[in-house]
């Protein structure tokens, strides 16, 4: 097994537990660190850790766990990662975490905040408000309010007040985990083939099961070996995933994607753990560096409004950065945000002459060959066109 | 001697239940609804009435329920069958506490008081099918009828996993699995099992208390039934006639009325009555 | 909560009856609903003359709104969720819906939004049309997330600008000082927008005038929900309290919404007094929570009439407004008071968990047997976690609670034979209930 295969698969197998067992294996490292779950899109980890804590994503847990609790809360038209999420506190499967951060991204993820709260008792959780508003100074003023709020009520909880020190260290430590994952998305878009969407999809979602200081190694040996695979050159369509900002889809629906004849330039997958285009400087205040980082230098998602940056133009951007061909709207069944948002979309790459298609998933798919039918048909239209 | 009558008239069958003051079952029968309903109550009114030999005019309630209760002209009265299910599965296992009804179209969850009177109840909401249409649409895939899949389906060691169980998706999901050659066994033990589990989820929500009495079209396919009960982690009742227990339950509310009105009083407090106008 | 702890303000007296009714007759469709038709067909003709008129319009949506700001500048507010609400209710949603769908909006998607961008893209807004179009898109991003993209929608393909007022959802008990300068100073900007748009300087005092209006409005609408305490409650406050809702939530600042709730809470107060209710009988007084079928108003209606069910409260009618607990505009702290009935004073802004503690005191205070919710599925701000209530009130409350399950806008998800099952199955058991405990009807308790 060469080092790439031996990390993908390491990160497959940290994929592969619930979260509890997730924080099992890095209590191995860091014997009684607390976790701390970190519902998508976005939460500010670098407070977390500096906290003493593991920042942990929390994105349900796909077809690990059986629903039986969880959809007597939610009915039938409200999406997976709901209800897997909830199932999880509700069969105290959150055994070691201190708490969990939600975040106003929809109707759905708040609610779900105030349901969980009420049915795990004891445990802290976290509603962050994000701004969607232009990046104004009132809008600056108040996300540093809202982060330096956060970093209190955990300080609070933990009994340790949160230094700037230690959250400038933890930036540090998370600014060089997003600058490793952002060399190797442009790695796997100017060599095709070397790391597949999938493989990628993989590293990315273990990161947030590892403590950055674990993180770093790991992408830093896959970042070193990616020169000696060779890139495939095959008929391929270019493309940019859109629209898996929160809930995660399956590994396979992604295979599926590759296997139907898609080269992945970009996506959106996890792409609240890679928000910032940039490394954020700690500067003297980091929690306000954070903050104005989110404000003003972070990529656009559907779960943010921001007058500076309409999503429509972001999403073209990306195609264009990424030289892609066409654009695969992959969104969860019962995503709001990414449904109203494929209107806008569809609109736009219309009217640019960018193809694209649209399906959806949801965590207990079981079988993909209805959806590679699609994605096929979709890819053999553009190529013997 | 008088009589009471109870009628259920369903989607695709009609049962109907005769009954006399003493509360024992005299005659019954099962017929198709066929495209009628109006004709369907009357015809299985005259039935049970034929059966047993009695004059119509000894009859002195009828009490309607089913999707088609309003349509019944004989009907004194109409009750839902949820009402009707929780009393008859009361009377046929007086122990029952919760009641699961598999029909066609519905799956409820009923809480049953010590009399037979419903505490709460839920029913599957809309999109969720896993109900008997459900079970249909997976039997015409694989070219079976709905009599034996039952029993195919205990023979399954790997059950396989299905996505949803939307009765639209299952078709394709099943064809893919025989693509994969996937055993038919496996097929249908994955189709019973993701019914049971959200047959479970629903009865989470009324409370699962025991005994637990399976009544309706569906509690005939053993199948189900073991699938129930392996996600229960408990026995559950099954008459042999559960699929007369809405008939049963109207007969029982007609009887109510019957011995009542032999009694002299209108109203009895105290009796189980729960009567909407049949508007 | 605050809003569950604070005492409605409840009075046993109302002041002299602006216009005495001539008989305290039933309401569905009687005295209040005539008044209420007046006041809101006289802004419909507004409207509709401003289609071709150049007043200036600006959208705005309904929950916790700020339509005062935008009345100061003698700005016509137009609501789309009005919009969407009204082809609901004359049956006439579907073709748009359909409309919405084929230019890309999913079937999961919240069919309000897709009735109105339908007709919107039917030319109904606009020179061709019935609806002005806007010249100002003012989204109060007040809880509902849909919010934004619906108006960012609206300015996309109307052209129109955008402001968007960022809402912080109230996430500790109370919102923070923090949270009260930053609506303040996104109001500010609203009102420079308003000055840009009508060329008028802002006129404070006259802000100060119209939120008197707003708060004699809102005290009328607290006294008319309080009555509802009375045995027999003198109206249904879910199905007739839209009658009352369109005054207090498009209207309010107005005098002609002021003098209607004088009206309308005189009425009900005679009514209370000669005993009258909603209904020839009271037999189940209940709660409703979740927004009504508007397709089958009438229908959903009738099957609790059967019933002799009336509602005595619901969460619906809040949307815009808690005022039931308390909350007043204040003239003398104009934009404050504004701010803080955006955060704070209005049921969309607020966790669910907040919600159970509206409906227990509703359950407690107003006298109910019973809770039915209405789980729509265009709305996730309203049904997400409904299993979750129902579990709270029929497990850790003992309070009967039915659960049904259809659309407030799409009337594909109306399924009138299994909705009238579940509803009788649930009556049955609350008749049978009643009988068994030999329970005699409580005792009349007048507010």
């Amino acid at each position: 097994m060469t080092v790439v295969d031996d990390a993908v698969q390491q990160c497959r197998d940290l994929l592969d537990l619930l979260p509890a067992e997730a924080l099992a294996r890095a209590q191995e490292r860091h014997p009684r660190v607390a976790g701390f779950a970190v519902f998508p899109v976005y939460a500010p980890v670098e407070i977390i850790h500096a906290a003493g804590l593991m920042p942990l994503g929390l994105f349900g847990v796909g077809n690990k766990l059986e629903i039986t609790n969880a959809d007597s809360r939610f009915q039938s038209f409200i999406c997976s990662i709901a209800k897997s999420t909830l199932e999880l506190f509700l069969r105290n499967e959150m055994k070691g975490f201190t708490g969990a951060v939600f975040s106003s991204i929809c109707d759905v993820a708040r609610n779900l905040a105030s349901v969980a709260g009420r049915n795990a008792p004891g445990m802290y959780l976290e509603y962050l408000h994000l701004p969607q508003s232009s990046p104004t100074e009132a809008c600056r003023e108040f996300t540093r309010s809202e982060f330096r709020r956060f970093r209190d009520n955990l300080g609070a909880r933990t009994g340790r007040p949160i230094t700037d020190d230690a959250v400038a260290r933890s930036l540090g430590l998370y600014n060089r985990v997003r600058a490793l994952t952002r060399q190797l998305y442009q790695e796997r878009r100017h060599r095709p083939g070397v790391l597949s969407a999938a493989e990628l999809f993989t590293v990315a979602q273990a990161c947030t099961r590892l403590m950055p200081e674990d993180a770093i190694p790991l992408l830093e040996d896959l970042a070193a070996s990616l020169p000696m695979r060779k890139p495939v050159s095959r008929d391929c369509v270019r493309v940019v995933i859109e629209g898996s900002f929160c809930e995660q889809p399956p590994i396979e629906l992604i295979e599926a994607i590759e296997a139907a004849g898609c080269h992945v330039v970009d996506d959106d997958l996890v792409v609240g753990w890679r928000l910032f285009r940039h490394d954020v400087p700690a500067g003297p205040d980091p929690v306000a560096a954070l903050a104005d980082a989110y404000v003003a230098d972070s990529c656009y998602t559907s779960v943010r409004f921001n007058a500076a940056q309409p999503r429509t133009t972001g999403l073209l951007r990306r195609a264009k950065d990424a030289g892609a061909d066409a654009v695969v709207f992959a969104a969860a069944k019962f995503c709001e945000p990414a449904l109203l948002d494929y209107v806008l979309f569809r609109k736009a790459l219309d009217e640019q002459g960018v193809p694209h298609l649209k399906i959806e998933f949801e965590e207990k798919m079981w079988t993909f060959d209805r959806l590679r039918t699609e994605v096929e048909t979709f890819t053999e239209s553009m190529l013997f066109e | 001697m008088m009589y009471a009558a109870g009628i259920d008239v369903g989607s695709t069958q009609t049962k109907a239940v005769l009954m006399d003051t003493a509360r024992g079952v005299v005659a019954r029968t099962l017929i198709p609804t066929g495209a009628n309903v109006k004709q369907a109550g009357q015809r299985a009114l005259d039935a049970i009435v034929a059966e047993a030999g009695v004059p119509r005019q000894s009859v002195g309630y009828v009490v309607g329920t089913g999707y088609g209760r309003y349509k019944i002209e004989a009907g004194d009265a109409q009750v839902t069958e949820i009402s009707c299910h929780a009393r008859g599965a009361q009377m046929v296992f007086p122990l029952t506490r919760t009641v699961i009804d598999m029909g066609g179209q519905d799956t409820k969850a009923i809480k049953v008081g010590p009399e037979g009177n419903v505490l709460d109840f839920c029913m599957n909401d809309k999109c969720a099918a896993g109900t008997g249409r459900f079970l249909a649409a997976a039997a015409d895939v694989l070219g079976l009828t709905l009599d034996e899949i039952g029993d195919i389906s205990l023979r399954g060691t790997r059950p396989i996993r299905l996505t949803s169980v939307c009765t639209v998706f299952v078709e394709s999901d099943i064809m893919s699995y025989m693509a994969q050659k996937k055993k038919v066994e496996d097929i249908l033990a994955g189709v019973h099992q993701a019914i049971a589990t959200r047959t479970i989820s629903l009865v989470r929500r009324t409370g699962v208390e025991q005994e637990i009495t399976f009544t309706g079209g569906v509690a005939r396919n053993i199948g189900m039934v073991r699938a129930l009960e392996e996600k229960l982690g408990s026995r559950v009742n099954v008459g042999p006639d559960s699929h007369y227990m809405g008939a049963l339950g109207a007969a029982l509310f007609a009887a109510d009325k019957v011995i009542a009105q032999e009694a002299g009083a209108a109203k009895v407090v105290g009796e189980p009555v729960a009567w909407s106008d049949g508007q | 909560m605050t809003t569950g702890t604070k005492a409605p303000p409840v009075s046993a007296t109302v002041s002299a009856p602006a216009k005495p009714s001539a008989s305290a007759a039933r309401d569905y469709r009687g005295v209040v609903h005539d008044l209420s038709k007046t006041v809101m067909t006289d802004w419909m003709n507004q409207l509709q003359a401003a289609v071709h008129d150049g007043t200036p319009t600006a959208y705005l949506m309904i929950s916790g709104n700020c339509v005062e700001i935008l009345r100061c500048f003698d700005i016509l507010p137009v609501f789309p969720e009005i919009n969407a609400l009204q082809l609901a209710i004359r049956k006439k949603a579907l073709p748009y819906i359909l409309k919405a769908e084929e230019i890309g909006y999913a079937s999961d998607n919240c069919a309000y939004v897709k009735a109105d961008m339908g007709y919107t893209l039917s030319g109904g807004v606009g020179e061709e049309g019935t609806m002005p179009k806007p010249r100002l898109i003012v989204c109060n991003f007040v809880g509902c997330n849909v919010y934004i993209k619906w108006f960012e929608q609206c300015a996309a393909m109307m052209d129109v600008p955008l402001t968007m007022i960022d809402i912080p959802f109230v996430r500790e008990n109370q919102p923070s000082p923090d949270d009260v300068r930053y609506v303040m100073a996104q109001l500010r900007t609203l009102i420079e927008d308003c000055e840009k748009l009508t060329g008028r300087k802002f006129d404070i005092d006259r802000l100060r005038e119209i939120l008197a209006y707003s708060a004699r409005a809102e005290e009328g609408w607290a006294l008319a929900k309080s009555l509802c305490r009375a045995r027999p409650s003198p109206f249904d406050c879910y199905f007739d309290s839209i009658n009352m809702m369109g005054p207090i939530n498009a209207l309010r600042g107005t005098k002609a919404a002021a003098d209607f709730f004088d009206g309308a809470v005189a009425h009900y107060q005679k009514m209370v007094d000669e005993g009258v209710g909603a209904l020839d009988e009271e037999k189940f007084r209940i709660v409703v929570e979740g927004p009504p079928p508007y397709p089958y108003y009438r229908n959903f209606r009738n099957l609790f009439e059967k019933w002799k069910a009336v509602a005595v409260q619901s969460t619906y009618s809040t949307v815009g407004g808690t005022w039931e607990f308390g909350f007043r505009h204040d003239p003398e702290r104009p934009l404050e008071s504004i701010a803080e009935q955006m955060l704070m004073h209005n049921l969309c802004n607020r966790t669910m968990t907040e919600r159970y503690a509206q409906i227990r005191a509703y359950v407690e205070r107003w006298h109910a047997d019973a809770l039915v919710i209405h789980s729509v599925k265009s709305c996730r701000l309203f049904s997400a976690g409904q299993g979750d209530m129902r579990e709270y009130f029929t497990k850790e409350l003992g309070v009967p609670t039915l659960m049904v399950e259809s659309d407030l806008e799409d009337p594909r998800y109306y399924a009138e034979a299994q909705m009238k099952n579940r509803i009788d199955a649930f009556f049955e058991s609350l008749e049978y209930k009643r009988i068994r405990e030999g329970a005699p009807q409580p005792a009349g308790s007048q507010p």
